[in-house]
């Protein structure tokens, strides 16, 4: 038997997901060791062999493939435990991390402080060089200043600088030779460059991803090492991948030179979850990811089977954190989750989050101190979760408790607890349901026409009101729903990716400069590819977009290149039309008579390195077992439900709701008037 | 409940129901407002985001706003009042234009789009979408025209509420009047469909979210709402103390008023009767030139400094007039300006003073209420730039620049907001990057760096300025600079410092220096750079009472030098081996802010 590993460390959880060459599917769970990684890894793997009656050695041996994710790094900046790095500036330019780009919710709100910089300003060194906008040497670089700042870094205890000149990207000559003076001066100094990073216009962002990926490259560089050598004491001896915010996988050799590709790469791939999933029950192209998680509600979305990626990855919230601008798999964030708190407002008006209780004290219902009532209170009062098989049965909830802090906010409203809880359900729908419409909306994509792919462990709570608001007809929850990012690896495929700028309008098109510029593109990517040693003879595909706008206009959309090198009119006639219809889709007009300006191109390889099939269910039972009857509330006062298991469950028989299915990680509440069925390849499928 | 309040709605919708339908609404208001953004063409809407969008109830009450700017949103009632009496024969699929400042818009350079959201043949709301033209058709290339005597010779075309669509197709009559009268004409026609865009976009949500609860939940949600924000507004004020302020201010000397534009009010804060009264008619009469603040912009300022120092969580909507409400005076600099005088740039200057003159009036209740004033001018970052571009075959090119950008006011809990810009943009614009500031125009940026010692102080200090230097690349290039705050600079409040003000020079080759007057147009040749230095806000509360960690952090990432924590905080700092690089002396600063305190 053969293995391939998916292993998702996050903050509080180690998931790993196994499937073996039949396609059959387990998976490990078990606390995060934050110190040594790989102890909760191998709980977690040790789980899974378990669930596979063979022992962790012989699973360990007979992996061929170990797919890592891991939220090391994005946890790192959050908690600012990065290396002491410096930024590296254009003379006259140091505030470029403190400015940011402008921007600041609640036009009436005085009572915060402006956030801090990414990299303080007594880290920040002016360089004296400059380069002009049209990539002309205007001041050169002051080599004996240059060498003096690298002794002070070096003096000064720094372990990363980020190098990012204004104007790097149309002549990066100067970043050349700071990086030659750096590696001479202090070859120990961790350096990243934004002409190599993240060759496009606007400095912040490119500063911005710069300092993040420096900061961060030697405590990744150690993480990824003794991972995998950990892993190679351990036994194993397949191919070690590293999953990346792109919603693929890279060799750990290539992202210890960009680690800022692992940061937020465990949400990207939530994405890549949905669409093989929409795909293996034939349910479309156009899907939309949910993924619930305690505090926060991520949502991604897959258009004609492709992922929808965007160059605006905030780092603790949007215009207060920090900018990343690599393309990643767009997936916004929302704080919303089983621990939001209720409360009413001075208006009497109630309200759901932002504060939450998080895991810890975490729900009142959880008995650790809690005693704010929160989303998952409001679902246990409506009998939506069974108190005594919450995870499983390896939690007990304590009912009279959640009961309890519901019925403070209950005589307040004047309501019966019930509707208080059943409000509360909603209110918090609201947050999810926003986020979605935001996403899907500014891409110009009706949910009417898509599946929802529903993961997480709070997922199938709502997510039948959700979709119905939504105006979603069909709802799939995956069988391995409570590890959505961890499956997701499973079906990830190799992805280089590459870009460069070249500024020019369709109108005085520079076809020598773009081609140049595209050709530059493929040998990269042609060098990447020569580099792998596994997947020989798997599918590739390349892809070319430009991110281009009408002349004039400010914010750039993604077009799809229709052809891979400009040779004629007709080609540049191709991509306008391109942009043109990417403009509609957006913004439901066109300007046949605009010119398009194109500002940076990227070119994108896949390498195909998965199966996207997985084992059909083992033949059940032929009928539907009904395991008990429970009081739950959908609004309308209590009705008696039937509750079923999900392992006593029949395939493809429709359950009417209102019934709730329990999975032991997860559980599903079928609302009344959808219908529900377990699929033969092992997922649920709502239809509303 | 106030007896302005409409008569019961038939049947209550709890307060689940209502929290659900605002959300709604407000959701409404935010794809508006997206659509507005990213498909807008000049750079003053899509990248600085002067633009706002509003829902108004079919009987003219404000309903929702997003985040819209404060200068812009609360007077969207005003332009729908005017709709209505100007077209009884409104019927869906009619789009208006409306841009006039003597009938409720702010100023001439704000295109509102107007569009009436008909349900089952009932006029429920209306939508409006605001957005700053790069261009108008003014006499001169600018949308800010300070010295135009009057609205002729500021010279763009006014549209008092003008039917631009008819059952939902286009009146070319009027996009033809505007293509051969606005400058850089697609640029105009870009924004003006995507402000329909945007309206349209409205309309379609509205009519969705009323066939989805009905019309009579609908009604009653909009009643309970208006309500409830009231409600919020009730409680806000009742914790505030009884009182009656007044207070003045003023606007830099200009050509023929050597002593500025002053501005006056008075504030009648009564917690008994849960209301707030703001007086603006002891003000001069309207200035013959641009600076005049119209009715909208009166209203909208001023209650902008108002709520600026209210709970922020308070939903911007009617409920807020019902209790706190602005008295103006027909023909008052600030006020409902008489025609012809001009508008021309009422949202920005004077009417920035107007928004710190109610917040920082505020602040004379004592510690813990109001705010500082704000920086204000637009120096050298916000300034027009105008030329012929060499890399474009000599094309003319025309803009405004967002690059700088004024420090933000001190609260009573927080240091001034960093890119704040000014006072009715209260740092909601963005900031232009200057690698696309290069790309756009031929010139080039020496310098943009946050001022150090710029910080007014205070126990809660000013957001510092920005000093830029930048000059044209190869061609001659006007730049126009209508800054403010350089003769009477921001102040601050119970204690607090004011700023140290901005000014603008132009540099000569020889590297001499020329300050410019505030209000400034002029003419750089290649090898001459224009400098200018932005405004901090002003600081709030003692120095001495500052936190010295502040002190300390202020410092260490040089806000702050050693010297001013010692002279001005009474801060003794001494340089260590931790990460800040200072430690402070307990003792030395207990002492030395004892004398600085008692001397």
């Amino acid at each position: 038997m053969r293995y391939k590993i998916s292993v998702d460390t996050g903050g509080t959880f180690t998931d790993v997901v196994v499937q073996d060459d039949q396609g059959r599917v387990v998976i490990g769970k078990s606390p995060t060791t934050p110190d040594r990684i790989f102890e909760g890894m191998r709980g977690a793997l040790s789980d899974a062999a378990s669930a596979l009656g063979i022992t962790l050695a012989s699973l360990l041996g007979d992996a061929e493939l170990l797919i890592y994710g891991t939220t090391r790094s994005t946890n790192a900046i959050v908690q600012g435990t990065v290396a002491k790095t410096a930024f590296l500036s254009t003379l006259g330019f140091p505030d470029i991390l403190v400015t940011r780009e402008g921007g600041k919710f609640g036009p009436h709100d005085f009572s915060y402080d402006f956030p801090k910089p990414y990299v303080a300003r007594r880290h920040t060194f002016e360089i004296v060089e400059r380069i002009s906008s049209e990539g002309e040497v205007v001041t050169p670089l002051d080599e004996a200043q240059a060498r003096s700042v690298v002794r002070r870094l070096k003096a000064e205890g720094f372990e990363a600088a980020a190098v990012s000149f204004l104007w790097s990207i149309a002549n990066p000559v100067h970043e050349k030779r700071m990086g030659e003076i750096l590696a001479e001066e202090a070859p120990e100094i961790a350096v990243s460059f934004s002409h190599i990073l993240v060759p496009i216009v606007r400095e912040y962002r490119r500063a911005s991803t710069t300092a993040i990926d420096a900061s961060i490259k030697p405590l990744m560089q150690n993480h990824l090492r003794g991972m995998q050598s950990d892993l190679r004491a351990a036994g194993f001896k397949g191919n070690v991948f590293v999953s990346t915010s792109a919603g693929g996988c890279t060799y750990v050799d290539d992202i210890v030179e960009k680690p800022i590709h692992t940061v937020k790469s465990g949400p990207a791939m939530a994405p890549v979850a949905g669409r093989a999933f929409a795909a293996m029950e034939k349910l479309g192209s156009d899907v939309i990811i949910c993924d619930t998680g305690g505090t926060t509600f991520d949502v991604g979305l897959v258009r004609d089977g492709e992922l929808k990626y965007t160059r605006e990855t905030w780092l603790g919230g949007q215009w207060m954190g920090h900018l990343m601008a690599m393309a990643s798999v767009d997936v916004r964030s929302v704080g919303a989750g089983g621990g939001s708190i209720a409360w009413i407002d001075e208006g009497g008006l109630l309200r759901v989050g932002p504060m939450s209780a998080g895991s810890v004290p975490g729900p009142v219902c959880y008995g650790q101190g809690g005693d704010k009532p929160t989303v998952t209170d409001a679902a246990l009062v409506l009998g939506y979760i069974d108190p005594d098989y919450f995870l499983g049965g390896r939690m007990k909830l304590d009912m009279a408790g959640a009961r309890q802090a519901v019925g403070t906010l209950a005589k307040e409203l004047g309501a019966e607890v019930e509707k208080t809880a059943h409000a509360i359900l909603n209110v918090a729908n609201e947050h999810m349901i926003n986020a979605i419409q935001d996403i899907t909306v500014a891409e110009g994509f009706n949910p009417a026409e898509a599946v929802l792919v529903a993961g997480g462990g709070a997922a199938g709570l709502s997510i039948v009101p959700i979709a119905r608001e939504l105006g979603v007809k069909t709802v799939l929850v995956p069988r391995t729903a409570a590890a959505l990012s961890a499956s997701g690896m499973q079906f990830s495929d190799i992805v280089f990716e590459e870009s460069g700028n070249r500024v020019t309008v369709s109108g005085r098109f520079d076809s020598a400069g773009v081609n140049a510029v595209l050709e530059e593109i493929d040998g990269r990517l042609t060098r990447a590819f020569n580099e792998l040693t596994v997947a020989e003879g798997a599918e590739t595909r390349r892809e070319y977009t430009v991110e281009a706008r009408y002349l004039t206009q400010v914010w750039e959309l993604d077009a799809t290149l229709p052809v891979d090198r400009f040779h004629s009119d007709a080609d540049v006639e191709q991509m306008v039309e391109s942009f043109h219809r990417a403009h509609e889709r957006v913004f439901a007009v066109r300007d046949e008579t605009g010119q398009v300006e194109c500002l940076n191109w990227r070119g994108r390889m896949t390498v195909q390195l998965a199966s996207r099939e997985m084992a059909r269910e083992a033949p059940r039972a032929a009928e539907s077992r009904v395991a008990a009857e429970r009081t739950s509330y959908f609004g309308e006062g209590a009705v008696s439900v039937p509750i079923y298991r999900g392992d006593e469950l029949a395939i493809d028989q429709d359950i009417a709701g209102p019934a709730i299915i329990e999975e032991p990680t997860t559980t599903l509440v079928i609302y009344p008037g959808s219908t529900a069925r377990l699929t033969a390849g092992g997922n649920y499928v709502i239809q509303l | 409940m106030d007896a302005s309040a409409k008569p019961a709605a038939e049947k209550e919708i709890d307060p689940m129901l209502l929290s659900i339908m605002a959300n709604r609404v407000d959701g409404i208001v935010r794809e508006m407002t997206n659509t507005l953004l990213r498909a807008s063409r000049s750079a003053v809407i899509a990248s600085a985001r002067d633009m706002s969008c509003a829902i108004v109830t079919g009987d003219n009450e404000l309903l929702a706003t997003a985040e819209g700017l404060p200068v812009h949103i609360f007077g969207s009632h005003l332009q729908t009042i005017s709709m209505q009496k100007l077209h009884p024969d409104l019927a869906p699929g009619d789009a208006f234009l409306h841009n006039d400042p003597y009938m409720g818009n702010t100023h001439p350079a704000d295109h509102t789009i107007l569009v009436p959201v008909f349900v089952d043949g009932e006029h429920m709301f209306t939508v409006c979408a605001k957005s700053h033209q790069a261009d108008t058709g003014n006499a001169t290339p600018t949308t800010y025209t300070p010295y135009a005597k009057d609205v002729y010779e500021e010279g763009g075309l006014i549209f008092p509420c003008v039917r631009v669509q008819r059952d939902y197709k286009m009146i070319d009559d009027i996009v033809r009047m505007c293509r051969r009268r606005i400058r850089v004409p697609d640029q105009w026609y870009g924004d003006f469909l995507a402000a329909i865009g945007s309206a349209r976009v409205g309309e379609r949500r509205l009519i969705e979210f009323c066939r989805k609860y009905g019309k009579d939940k609908v009604r009653s949600y909009i009643a309970q709402w208006i309500d409830y924000t009231e409600n919020r507004t009730i409680q806000a004020i009742k914790k505030m103390p009884k009182a009656t302020i007044k207070h003045s201010g003023a606007h830099d000397p200009l050509p023929g008023l050597p002593e500025g534009v002053p501005i006056n009010c008075s504030i009648e804060i009564d917690p008994e009767e849960a209301r707030i009264e703001i007086d603006l008619r002891d003000n001069i009469d309207c200035l013959d030139n641009g600076f005049n603040v119209c009715e909208a912009c009166a209203i909208n300022n001023s209650i902008a400094g108002i709520m600026n120092c209210l709970d922020p969580d308070i939903p911007r909507c009617h409920g807020v007039f019902r209790r706190v409400t602005v008295l103006l005076r027909d023909g008052a600099v600030v006020g409902r300006t008489k025609f012809p005088h001009s508008a021309s740039i009422a949202t920005t200057n004077v009417g920035d003073r107007l928004v710190n003159l109610t917040q920082s009036a505020l602040a004379q209740l004592g510690d813990g209420y109001g705010l500082a004033e704000g920086g204000v001018g637009m120096g050298a970052g916000w300034a027009v730039v105008s030329g012929k571009d060499f890399r474009q075959d000599g094309e003319p090119y025309i803009n405004q620049l967002f690059v700088g950008g004024n420090g933000g006011p001190a609260s009573p809990t927080a240091d001034g907001w960093l890119t704040y810009g000014i006072p009715v943009a209260a740092g909601l614009i963005y900031r232009d990057s200057v690698e696309l500031v290069e790309v756009k125009h031929p010139l080039h940026m020496k310098s943009v760096r946050l001022h150090p010692g710029t910080c007014a102080p205070g126990k809660f200090r000013g957001g510092p300025g920005a000093e830029l230097i930048y000059g044209p690349k190869r061609d001659p290039m006007t730049v126009a600079i209508p800054c403010d705050g350089q003769v009477f600079p921001p102040k601050g409040v119970n204690g607090g410092h004011d700023s140290p003000g901005a000014r603008t020079f132009k540099v000569k080759r020889d590297g001499s220096e020329e300050r410019l007057p505030g209000v400034a147009q002029v003419t750089l040749e290649p090898g001459e750079w224009l400098r200018g230095i932005d405004n901090s806000g002003g600081g709030y509360g003692k120095p001495v009472e500052r936190d010295p960690r502040r002190v300390l952090h202020d410092v260490a990432e040089k806000w702050e030098t050693v010297e001013r924590a010692r002279e001005v905080y009474g801060v003794v700092l001494e340089e260590d081996e931790s990460p800040l690089g200072y430690a402070i002396d307990e003792a030395a600063t207990a002492t030395l802010r004892q004398s600085m305190a008692a001397g």
